[in-house]
């Protein structure tokens, strides 16, 4: 009884609880939590930035902001795919960093009851490369999408994390 | 101080005009600091701030802040009402800055919502101690002492509320100008200030505290008092004179009966009016018996006995043309514009306005129109980036005065050309360097008393801060005539450092001898002080001055003073610079760092075995970078002779680059690359083109850094 009430107090400090926007890479479904999302907007030119990991993309400028794009497909150590007028750039921020993810589709809007989430198996955590990202798999509608945690996929797999990246702000030689 | 309110949007205002009045404090202080004594003006005006921040804390509730305030206050009135004339002046302004410090750290902590928990009792002992020896060295020589300025128990000053004979009963009344803002708040503050004079008092609107939109009302029909006290008009005035905004007071007495008639017993609303009518007729008989004392009404505009308020209005008027606005929003404002100009662009020029045979006539004119109030926008948001310096440099005053007196040396701090305006973050940037490096020259730079009497020097030191213009750049000068920089010395202590190696001292010209103070780990102070000396400063200081793309020059006379001169560029945000493409990708060259352009033939080009590549230009060699091969960019056209080759300089070392083609000169508004992309070497940022496409800015610096390391 308490657990249930809880849930609905939470429930209502929070309208975008449990809502996931999905997206496909190839076959593959995945989610990533709406309260991240700031926007989706078309694929649009990219300016390389030289000498950098092979995911990041470049640069886009999105109303006079210049943000950094990852292509999730490189992310996932998938082949990149030629951009389409179905790409797109979902403009997320995690913390202070704003980044553009370049996905092959937009798949919608899902809400997801957290009991339903399934925790990864752990065994498959050094096999594929893309499961070090997902923290949970869900089924809706017969298939399976997978959660994404933003926080892990823009983070640097060496670098030790996101902080390290905004105190680099002030180093303008 | 029974009644129950709302403290949040107070707070705002609290904390705004205490900062206001703390830094009002401090500069009337520093002002007067190489004086005897205060003057009047100034005595009355910190007694003005404290009293005021002390009505004003005590709304507030923060304790401390009120003792401290009003422990201060009372050393002033004293000063007021009996003109000592053998104060300890400078212990006077430590204990003025003292406790401004203290309020001011209190209300830091008030702004990070923590409590003010600051222990005040410390300098308030001490200031008691201060007040009881000005007060005995008097009475010692016979005079009078002024009657106490008593803030908890009744005494001569303070009446308490007791209905004593004499007393009188006046009607007051405020105006506040039609802009003014929580006038209710502002109302409150005066009846504050007003019951510690007051036997008894009486206010409409009587909801002020409770009731937000009486501020409203008192706007529209002014705050109407009445009081009996045993005060005059002036103590009256003088007591609730510092509430800023007010048009106009109004003070009448009245009689016993129409006070105690007060504002009761009749409806609230037609009262205000039949009041004023009331109030109006003895005001006018007054008048015309006894015009001396009698009614006066003051006009902040009006001179003679509105001289109160006008003396504090000139001082407040230039703060109320300005608003505070954080950076973030002027900076997403740039970008709107920036993008503005883009949308323009994109609008005016069009492919649907090609269609023959359209007549564009009015639609050109309308063009025209919108090109020059977009470039107008541009103009005005970079100029509200640049701010003066005064700021600044009246930080730099403080510090002179501090940390001279601790050394025990008399220094004089002149300042020119504070009005110079550079952008404010590169202000933000300069703050601290600029702070270090007036407190070496106050440390290290000005030689003790003993020693410039010894050397036949003015005993009394002199830093000079000097601010100019001078070719697009903001030079920002310490000068000191202190005993200058030997240059032995130096050379001695940078070799035993092993920050040198082992080249002879003639190796060096004068001017990178005194670099040497700039390395890491230099420091010719033997004893490290407080305030400098710990051998950490002045890689510091230039490494911030790099940062904003500024350097630092040191100048020096043995025995006759050092020079230390920050080249700053005016602004961080706008630079000029040269687009230029490789491959597909398109680069920025700040165009001062541009010496030529020169088209080159294949045998020009010396390659080593190892790859790295060398160009002759008129017998001399420079090397020579393939930007295309620097950063792996496909699809570039640069291997034969139809590209053009760059030569650019930063700090006399000079570097090529072989792009393909030129493309524009422009001004161009800087960006930082997002941090979340890992800095790349010789990129130093981005912008945005004038057809929304981002080019990278190419950093020289790091390019020859790159070079060299290999």
């Amino acid at each position: 009884m308490a657990d249930e009430l809880l849930e609905e107090l939470e429930e209502e400090e929070d309208a975008q609880k449990g809502k996931f926007m999905t997206f496909q890479i190839g076959e593959e479904c995945y989610g990533l939590s709406i309260n991240f999302v700031q926007e989706i907007i078309g694929i649009q030119p990219i300016t390389p930035v030289p000498e950098v990991e092979d995911y990041i993309k470049g640069l886009i400028n999105i109303r006079g902001k210049i943000i950094p794009v990852i292509d999730v497909r490189l992310r996932f150590k998938q082949p990149s795919l030629e951009y389409t007028d179905r790409t797109c750039i979902i403009v997320i921020g995690v913390k202070s960093t704003v980044v553009g993810l370049v996905v092959d589709r937009i798949a919608g809007v899902i809400t997801v009851d957290e009991k339903g989430i399934i925790l990864p198996p752990s065994l498959s955590q050094s096999s594929s490369g893309n499961s070090k990202y997902v923290f949970g798999l869900v089924r809706v509608d017969d298939e399976v999408k997978l959660l994404l945690d933003p926080e892990r996929l823009i983070r640097d797999e060496d670098t030790t994390a996101l902080e390290d990246a905004v105190s680099g702000e002030d180093v303008v030689a | 101080m029974g009644e129950d309110f709302n403290t949040d949007s107070m707070l705002d205002m609290f904390l705004y005009e205490s900062e206001q009045l703390l830094e009002n404090l401090q500069n009337v202080v520093l002002e007067r600091k190489d004086e005897d004594c205060f003057d009047e003006t100034s005595i009355n005006e910190i007694f003005r701030v404290m009293h005021t921040i002390k009505g004003s804390s005590g709304i507030m509730m923060y304790e401390n802040i009120t003792k401290i305030a009003h422990k201060l206050e009372d050393v002033f009135y004293y000063l007021r009402e009996s003109h000592p004339d053998n104060v300890p002046h400078l212990e006077l302004v430590d204990h003025v800055l003292e406790v401004a410090d203290f309020i001011t750290a209190e209300l830091d902590k008030i702004k990070e919502g923590e409590t003010p928990d600051g222990d005040e009792s410390g300098i308030v002992s001490e200031i008691d101690k201060f007040l009881t020896n000005l007060k005995s060295g008097i009475s010692q020589k016979g005079e009078e002492l002024p009657p106490e300025n008593t803030y908890v128990e009744p005494s001569q000053f303070y009446i308490a509320p007791t209905g004593a004979e004499g007393s009188k009963y006046y009607k007051v009344s405020i105006y506040w100008r039609s802009d003014t803002q929580m006038c209710n708040i502002r109302a409150y503050t005066a009846v504050y200030s007003l019951k510690e004079i007051a036997e008894d008092m009486q206010y409409i609107p009587d909801d002020i505290i409770t009731n937000e939109s009486s501020g409203d009302v008192i706007l529209e029909d002014g705050f109407h008092m009445l009081i009996m006290c045993q005060c005059s008009k002036d103590e009256i005035l003088s007591t609730m004179g510092e509430t800023s905004g007010m048009e106009r007071v109004e003070i009448n007495q009245c009689t016993k009966q129409e006070f105690e008639m007060g504002f009761h017993d009749q409806g609230a609303e037609p009262i205000i009016i039949e009041l004023e009518d009331k109030e109006q007729a003895p005001a006018e008989k007054e008048k015309k018996k006894e015009p001396a004392p009698g009614d006066y009404v003051i006009k902040s505009k009006e001179t003679g006995k509105g001289k109160k308020l006008a003396k504090n209005t000139p001082k407040q008027q230039p703060k109320q043309t300005y608003i505070s606005v954080s950076v973030e929003k002027l900076d997403s404002l740039m970008d709107m514009i920036g993008e503005l100009v883009i949308s323009e662009a994109v609008v005016l020029q069009n492919p649907d306005l090609k269609v023959p045979g359209l007549d564009l006539t009015n639609f050109q004119k309308a063009a025209g129109q919108l090109a020059k109030i977009t470039t107008e926008l541009q103009d005005v948001i970079m100029s509200m980036r640049m701010m003066p310096l005064t700021n600044t440099f009246q930080k730099m005053n403080r510090i002179v005065f501090d940390v001279s007196r601790k050394l025990g040396k008399d220094i004089e701090l002149e300042v020119i050309g504070e009005n110079t305006e550079v952008d404010k973050n590169i202000i933000e940037h300069i703050s601290d360097p600029l702070m270090h490096l007036v407190r070496n020259s106050v440390d290290h730079g000005i030689e003790s008393k003993e020693d410039r009497i010894a050397a036949g020097k003015n005993p009394k030191g002199k830093i000079t801060l000097e601010a100019k213009n001078e070719g697009g750049k903001v030079y920002i000068i310490v000068r000191d005539d202190g005993k200058g920089l030997n240059k032995q010395a130096l050379y001695d202590k940078a070799k035993k450092n092993g920050l040198i190696g082992n080249r002879s001292i003639t190796e060096f010209s004068e001017k990178e001898i005194y670099q040497f103070i700039t390395f890491a780990g230099f420091s010719t102070k033997e004893q490290v002080t407080e305030y400098s000396g710990r051998g950490v400063g002045m890689d510091v200081v230039v490494k911030n001055i790099q940062a904003v793309g500024g350097n630092l020059e040191i100048d020096s006379v043995e025995g006759a003073g050092s020079e230390m001169i920050m080249k700053i560029p005016l602004t961080l945000a706008i630079i000029n610079g040269i687009v230029m493409q490789v491959g597909s990708s398109t680069f920025v060259i700040e165009t001062n760092a541009v010496k030529e352009f020169v088209r080159i033939r294949k045998d020009m080009v010396i390659r080593e075995p190892d790859g790295d590549e060398y160009i002759m230009l008129r017998g001399e060699c420079f090397p020579f970078i393939r930007l295309n091969r620097r950063y792996h960019l496909e699809e570039s056209s640069t291997e034969g002779e139809d590209g053009i080759v760059v030569v650019l300089e930063h700090e006399n070392k000079y570097v090529c680059v072989f792009i393909d083609k030129l493309i524009a000169e422009q001004e161009i508004v800087v960006k930082p690359i997002p941090s979340y992309i890992k800095k790349v070497q010789g990129l130093s940022g981005c912008t945005q083109l004038g057809d929304g496409s981002i080019a990278l800015i190419l950093d020289i610096a790091g390019l020859i850094a790159g070079e060299e390391r290999k």
